[in-house]
């Protein structure tokens, strides 16, 4: 009897054995494929880290070039208004001369001229009204000064598209971290933690992520609509209705 | 009353932008700082200044750092201080305003906003 059972064990025994023999050996099959995909990854992200370096200074580039071409833009807008500045004081001064000759046509007309002369005179007078053309143009140097008043306003998107980027590099840079520490550590990582990682912002960062670039007036009534919120006083029945 | 503003922007595009439209409400007289940092010292060593527009988001020192600096200070206490920004969101103005900033402005700003917000500040100060 206890021969058999002994029996027993030892086929039970073997028959793990070979079981566990065959485990084994699909594993090592599975390991032999899969190392060389392995190394393949690791090589494509050592390749991708190796390239974000560039990335980053390209889109560096893009800042500054934007900068000085910005910088460029405003230097002429400059130029075009002390120019504009100029013809109005020029306009200031023509206009004054009018006006003094327009006194003394009237103070001729109040000589006791010939009809002959003071015929000349008048029409002399509605050849040199000259006082709707400075109207005319005074509109337009405004119309300029407008004008170049709305382009440095839109430049002002520089400012907002390099907070966007360097937004974008962080972003990068995070990335780059994260596939350094998974290149080291590949047998370790989690690939769901990998996925599912947050990048955050640090406080105090030199950006804002969420700049945005929008003329609409929206966004500035909607920042004084919290501020007179936030610092009207609170009435009387307001406190009261909290003790209620 | 004669204005002497000090422009805080790590962007020498906005702080050129600022100035320009000051210009253009008749304002000449400014100096400059590229963060809260260089802004600090500016202010201590030039106590003419009587005026601070800040952006928030610089390095070094943020713009949010320098008002709360610029208002544990007894020595400037009343200045006025408006905020000129990217940042939107009601937390940031919530904060800005716990901070003592005068007033707040959004980015991109039109000159007609500045003014109202300048005329503002004066009008409390």
């Amino acid at each position: 009897m206890e021969n058999s059972e002994k029996n027993k064990d030892k086929t039970l025994n073997e028959k793990y054995t070979e079981k566990l023999e065959e485990i084994f050996e699909n594993l090592l099959d599975f390991m032999k494929q899969a190392a060389p995909v392995i190394l393949n990854i690791n090589d494509s992200i050592t390749d991708s880290t190796n390239k974000i370096p560039k990335a980053t200074n390209q889109i560096n580039n893009v800042t500054n070039a934007t900068e000085v071409a910005t910088t460029e833009i405003l230097d002429t807008v400059d130029i075009i208004s002390n120019d504009v500045l100029c013809i109005e004081k020029n306009l200031d001064e023509i206009s004054l001369v009018e006006q003094q000759k327009n006194e003394i046509l009237i103070k001729m007309k109040s000589l006791h001229l010939s009809e002959e002369s003071i015929n000349m005179l008048n029409e002399y007078e509605r050849i040199n009204n000259t006082l709707s053309v400075y109207k005319k143009v005074y509109e337009l140097t405004d119309k300029i000064k407008n004008n170049t008043n709305n382009i440095a306003l839109s430049l002002q998107v520089q400012d907002i598209t390099s907070q966007q980027l360097a937004a974008v590099n962080h972003l990068i840079s995070s990335v780059q971290n994260k596939l350094s520490s998974l290149v080291q550590n590949l047998d370790d990582t989690n690939s769901k933690d990998f996925w599912n990682m947050e990048i955050q912002v640090p406080k105090g960062s030199h950006f804002d992520p969420n700049a945005s670039y929008s003329r609409s007036d929206k966004r500035q009534e909607n920042v004084d609509s919290i501020m007179n919120d936030q610092t009207k006083k609170t009435s009387q029945a307001e406190i009261d209705k909290l003790f209620l | 009353m004669a204005l002497k503003f000090l422009i805080v922007d790590d962007s020498v595009t906005m702080r050129r932008i600022v100035i320009n439209s000051l210009r253009n409400l008749g304002y000449n007289d400014f100096i400059e700082a590229n963060d809260g940092k260089e802004a600090i010292e500016k202010l201590t060593v030039d106590p003419a200044v009587n005026f601070v527009i800040t952006d928030w988001n610089m390095p070094v020192v943020s713009g949010l750092e320098l008002v709360k600096s610029i208002r544990s200070s007894e020595k400037f206490t009343n200045l006025p201080v408006l905020m000129v920004t990217t940042r939107g969101v009601k937390e940031d103005i919530i904060e800005a305003l716990q901070a003592k900033v005068n007033n707040y402005v959004v980015k991109p700003f039109t000159p007609a906003v500045l003014k109202e917000k300048i005329d503002q500040i004066l009008a409390t100060a």
